[in-house]
């Protein structure tokens, strides 16, 4: 198993090594419910059944001359007892499998979430907030529709072609022809069915997809539309795609008429009745015997609707797996070095040569080189996509180089040890994360230990103490739904303050929100340049003064260091860079 | 049999139309396709008939057959059946075909017609109408309208089977036939009352999950920042207390929704009972044969389901009307926007005159009460104010997107009230302060202002900007592909696209909206210099979010409450130190350089 920085305390050992696999060992997690559905859908299903052979019984009693009344007044409360039992073995076959399907959810979402805790920043430093979310919010949810309806309705078709066909052999094992035979043309054209209704029952939804994309993009651009006087050239393109819908949507209407499974349903109980009748001429069996024959086939008709709907869901419920156990098995391990170097940091940073790309032939760094002293601030400037945050994420390694080295201290970050490595360098981005918790509670969350007169101490060193007192409650103010919703600005300088308490020797700052009016800003200006003191800052900023303060500007375009120096160094020698002040002239 | 829990999620709108004005209004659709509809209905009738034929038969052979059939009576029967069963199969797929079709073509229909009724509305409909809510209603509703044709249809034909059952079975023992609707109430109390805990269960569990839903997000977003301070162990404890809880309220819903059709089948099975029963009396008496014994039997089948789904049916009845509801509101909504006349356009000067306009939206806030402005051709004005003051409705009438109630306004010295829109606005060109791309690639949303342009003059406007020094730093160039909502570029980078755009079109009003987000230092510049070209030679109409525009123009006006309290150059009016002043020092003055400055200066 892979190297882990979390695991809960209780521990349930689930097989990975494939998703029908990973889905089975969670469900024989609890082999007794499993037996329960199980049982339940038995009972359920020979109620039925049952309820047809008594009724052909019934049929026979009342042809006979003179039957008794009492014969009668039995076969009717059978009849109620196995209606009673249908009922009941459906309760126990639903409770059970609802259990389960809740259970698994439950079993799946907190596996995936102690693993997401137990995978190392590198990982969580590549992935999208996005996909993760979907997986533990969507995917596993899937996984409990998979056992019910999905595997409820699988397991209660099976057993209704099983039982019935059960009680038809104990009538007559001849009998078995007919719906022997029904099943294979059942299989056959349900194929048949699928094979040529998915291909078009997916263009549709794309159609539906396409035509919403559409119509949002009209609505959504309406001023640019009518600006530019479209409308005619929209009305055209919109219905295009609502006259490809409904082509579509007919050619999928004519192939769900045409469901043969129901032709051949129809075929085979014409077969089955006639085959019967002959049995019954021969003396084989009884007219009431053809009655329940009657009713036993008529409950295959019930598979023949159900089984598409259920193959769908576990269809659907096995992909969700997949896609979970994707991030489950996923190893993102950089090497965590242990034995390397671990002591306090000074704060030189110096990138040698430095190429990187996150796909083969793709490089988003090309053979970067500078050096910072300790204890400096470097503005990193330039374009989106230049390649700004990719440079941060190589010194504390969420990404390792491709090319040439990344040394702090001197020492090649792949020799720090990481643990020590991060612990020392903070980074603050660009959309700020804050608890649902008090104020108090998300300035504190690095250092619990932290007392109030050093939590209002960061506070006030990042400009957010006023604030903060702003609110009614002050630093027990919560944050979020239940209590207050925060600007981009003050959720940057309670993230500054958190970083005042936990004291890193780098800093890597995202600063690329603005400010709407003056006084915001002055007081965000205030608490970056408090920060940035005494430590080595990275700051990734478009404010011109940030870049005139800085000890440093790195001016990147399209992966390349263009230009390196301090701001009247800049000024002298690079266009492109007098440019953007030139503005003020 | 999913249709017990069909329609929960519906939400209450109001009701505008009568009932029967909308069930005369969606029959008007259906009139087209009359000879269609007429098969369909023959369809199902015939369907119907052999749906009921086929148990009938068998229940006649069975008293038939009871004595000594030969083969060729067997034979026959087994045939009858046989014919029974893929007639109906052939009905009821010509049924389903044309109803397919009649259904395709009437949403057709329908959505076109409800989007052309849309587009042509003015932006106040549009601000007043969440864009998600108005693609619902054009795609989700109309779907839901046609499903409500199917789901009638096929209830119609349930309804006609039982009907013509009931008939037959009248015939032979009234008594029975009586004990058997009898069951109907029953059914329909049971359906209906499971269907009020479903939907009482599911709204709480909704509510619940939501949250939930929500908290686990929370929990999830936070494993990078707890990671980064080592708190693993607390934040795994909050997510487990969540995922319990989801846990709790998941499994109360589901053993709830769980325990309906078990109960259905038991309720039909003790029907089943009492009918054996009390048929079984009856065939003692000698009022019935096996045969018909039998029928009987099955009857219960084919009454159950049409009378459980009868239960449900209502709701979801009116569920689709309210869908055809919303769907003939949004056809219905008249534009605000009345051209009295449509005189042609050919040229724009760019003279623009205010003269006592009176704006209101909503009827009881009035934006503008009373507002006169007179901007020369070539003229750059510059809007600044707070938020809500009547900036950006002052440069959109312009753009004629709303109407006025009170006053003139007059381009060039005429009514613009009387102008060919789609003429005039050719002379308009107009970014918003987010600038709107649609999927494809650069060049087709430059061309998008100008469908006629060759791909030269695309090229030239966008190399005019800034040198097309921006072009480079796109991954393909022209042919960058912007992605959804143009989210493949950054914002500085759409805003150059839309000042392209304008410029192609070349424009003789220019209306900008400036955009308050940050921006990184060199694509700014771009931006201005694609501005200062664009300011060249036209009207210009600037809400101003930028301390450079507002030096850079002509005449800056002051608005406040719709109203223009202060106006002059930025020099003149900072000097007055009245509204200017005090706006300047809220909104302006970090932006200066002498605030840089004093700011960047090493300590």
């Amino acid at each position: 198993m892979a190297k882990r920085e979390f695991a809960p305390e209780r521990e349930y050992p689930y097989d990975r090594s494939g998703p029908v696999r990973w889905i089975v060992s969670h469900v024989l997690r609890y082999p007794l419910f499993l037996l329960g559905a199980f049982l339940g859908a038995v009972l359920d299903n020979l109620g039925y059944s049952y309820s047809q052979v008594l009724i052909g019984e019934a049929f026979d009693l009342i042809r006979t001359s003179g039957w008794p009344l009492a014969a009668l007044t039995r076969l009717a409360l059978l009849v109620f007892g196995a209606a009673a039992v249908q009922g009941l073995g459906g309760l126990l076959r639903n409770y059970p499998l609802e259990f389960l399907a809740q259970r698994i959810e439950r079993d799946a979402r907190d596996e995936l979430y102690a693993n997401l805790l137990g995978k190392s920043q590198t990982f969580h430093g590549r992935q999208r907030i996005g996909d993760i979310m979907a997986r533990a919010t969507n995917d596993v949810h899937m996984l409990n529709l998979l056992l019910n309806p999905g595997v409820m309705l699988i397991l209660d078709s099976l057993l209704c072609i099983i039982v019935p066909l059960a009680l038809i052999a104990r009538l007559d094992a001849r009998l078995l022809l007919v719906p022997a035979l029904f099943l294979a043309l059942f299989g056959i054209t349900l194929w048949d069915y699928n094979r040529r209704l998915n291909p078009v029952s997916a263009e549709l939804r794309d159609q539906f997809g396409t035509l919403n994309a559409g119509l949002a993009e009209a609505i959504g651009g309406i001023e640019v539309v009518k600006a530019n006087a479209q409308e005619a050239w929209e009305k055209a393109a919109f219905t295009r795609n609502a006259r490809l819908y409904r082509d579509r949507f007919v050619r999928q209407g004519k192939i769900q008429a045409q469901y043969l499974p129901l032709l051949a349903f129809s075929l085979c109980w014409a077969a089955g009745f006639l085959h019967a009748l002959w049995i019954w001429r021969s003396g084989g069996i009884t007219l009431g015997e053809v009655v329940a024959f009657l009713g036993l086939m008529g409950a295959l008709r019930y598979p023949t609707f159900i089984s598409n709907f259920s193959f769908n869901q576990v269809q659907l419920g096995i992909a969700s797996a997949a896609r979970i156990l994707e991030v489950l098995n996923t190893e993102t391990e950089l090497d965590e070095n242990e034995s390397g170097v671990a002591r306090p940091i000074r704060g030189e940073v110096v990138f040698e040569n430095v190429t990187f790309g996150y796909e083969p032939g793709k490089p988003v760094l090309k053979n970067v080189s500078f050096t910072v002293r300790p204890g400096e601030t470097v503005a990193i400037v330039g374009q989106t996509g230049a390649g700004k945050t990719t440079l941060t994420r190589l010194i504390n390694r969420i990404f390792d180089v491709d090319g040439g080295r990344v040394l702090v201290d001197g020492v090649d970050v792949r020799d720090w040890s990481l643990e020590s490595l991060r612990s020392q360098i903070a980074t603050i981005e660009q959309d700020i994360f804050l608890f649902s918790r008090t104020i108090r509670e998300n300035i504190a969350f690095g250092c619990a230990g932290a007392t109030q007169e050093a939590i209002e101490r960061a506070a006030r060193e990042a400009q957010a103490h006023d604030f903060i007192l702003s609110f009614h409650q002050g630093y027990d103010t919560e944050v979020g739904e239940r209590g207050v919703t925060l600007s981009g600005g003050q959720r940057q300088r309670i993230a500054i303050a958190r970083a005042f308490l936990t004291n890193p020797r780098i800093l890597i700052l995202d600063d690329s929100t603005s400010a709407i009016d003056s006084a915001t800003e002055d007081q965000i200006q205030r608490a970056m340049r408090r920060i940035s003191r005494e430590r080595t800052t990275f700051l990734i900023t478009h404010r011109l003064s940030q870049i005139l303060w800085a000890d440093r500007i790195l001016v990147l375009r399209r992966g390349e260091l263009v230009d390196q120096g301090t701001h009247e160094e800049l000024m002298a020698r690079s266009p492109d860079y007098r440019r953007i002040f030139a503005r003020y002239e | 049999m999913g249709f017990i829990l069909d329609g929960l999620d519906t939400e209450a709108y109001d009701r505008a139309y009568s009932d029967r004005e909308l069930v005369a209004r969606i029959v008007g659709y259906f009139r087209p396709h009359g000879r269609a509809m007429l098969l369909v209905a023959v369809m199902l009738a015939l369907n119907t008939l052999t749906g009921a034929g086929g148990p009938i038969l068998i229940s006649k052979a069975l008293d038939l057959l009871a004595q000594r059939p030969s083969t060729g009576s067997m034979l026959l029967l087994s045939t009858g059946v046989l014919l029974l069963g893929v007639s109906g199969w052939l009905f009821n797929y010509i049924r389903q075909y044309f109803s397919a079709r009649v259904v395709g073509d009437v949403v057709l229909e329908l959505r076109r017609q409800v989007f052309d009724r849309t587009i042509d509305n003015d932006l106040s409909f549009f601000d007043q109408n969440p864009a998600g809510k108005i693609v619902s209603r054009v795609t989700s509703d109309t779907q839901d309208f046609s499903e409500v044709a199917t789901l009638t249809m096929n209830l119609l034909s349930q309804v006609l089977l039982v009907l013509v059952l009931s008939v037959w079975l009248f015939r032979i023992h009234v008594g029975l036939t009586l004990l058997l609707l009898a069951m109907a109430p029953v059914a329909a109390a049971l359906a209906l009352s499971f269907r009020r805990i479903a939907r009482t269960v599911t709204q709480r569990a909704r509510r619940v999950t939501a949250r939930i839903n929500a908290q686990i997000q929370e929990s999830v977003s936070g494993i990078m920042v707890a990671k980064a301070f080592r708190q693993e162990h607390a934040i795994y404890a909050d997510f487990d207390a969540i995922n319990r809880q989801a846990y709790a309220v998941g499994l109360r819903r589901g053993l709830t929704l769980n325990t309906i059709f078990p109960v259905l089948g038991l309720a039909s099975g003790l029907g089943v009972a009492a009918l054996a029963y009390a048929g079984g009396l009856a065939a003692r008496a000698g009022a019935l044969g096996p045969g018909d014994w039998y029928l009987f039997m099955q009857a219960v089948g084919f009454y159950w389901y049409p009378l459980v789904s009868i239960a449900s049916f209502w709701s979801q009845f009116q569920d689709g009307l309210s869908a055809a509801e919303r769907v003939f509101a949004l056809i219905d909504a008249e534009p605000k926007v009345v051209q009295v006349a449509q005189e042609p356009v050919d040229h724009v000067e760019g003279h623009i005159e205010f003269r006592h306009v009176h704006l209101t939206y909503t009827g009881d806030e009035v934006v503008l009460p009373d507002f006169s402005l007179e901007i020369q051709p070539g003229e750059t004005v510059a809007l600044v104010g707070h938020t809500g003051a009547g900036k950006t409705s002052i440069a959109r009438l312009v753009a004629r997107f709303y109407e006025f109630q009170r006053g003139e306004l007059l381009i060039d010295g005429r009514d613009i009230r009387r102008l060919d829109l789609r003429q005039y606005r050719r002379h308009i060109g107009y970014v918003p302060q987010e600038p709107f791309l649609f999927s494809g690639t650069v060049r087709e949303n430059i061309r998008y202002a100008r469908p006629e342009a060759t791909d030269e003059e695309v090229l030239q406007a966008a190399l005019r900007i800034g040198g097309g020094d921006w072009l480079e730093d796109l991954p393909n160039g022209l042919d960058t592909d912007v992605g959804e909502r143009g989210a493949n570029l950054s914002m500085g980078q759409r805003q150059l696209v839309a000042l392209a755009r304008v410029l192609l079109k070349d424009p003789a009003i220019f209306i900008l909206d400036e955009a308050t987000a940050s921006i990184d230092p060199f694509t700014e510049s771009q931006i201005q210099a694609g501005l200062e070209l664009l300011l060249r030679g036209r009207t210009a109409i600037i809400i101003a979010h930028r301390l450079w525009t507002v030096r850079r123009a002509h005449r800056i006006l002051v608005v406040e409450q719709g109203r223009i309290v202060e106006e002059g150059t930025h020099e003149s009016l900072l000097a007055q130190g009245g509204y200017y002043a005090d706006l300047y020092n809220a909104y302006f003055r970090h932006q200066s350089l002498e605030y840089v400055e004093s700011l960047g200066a090493r300590a």
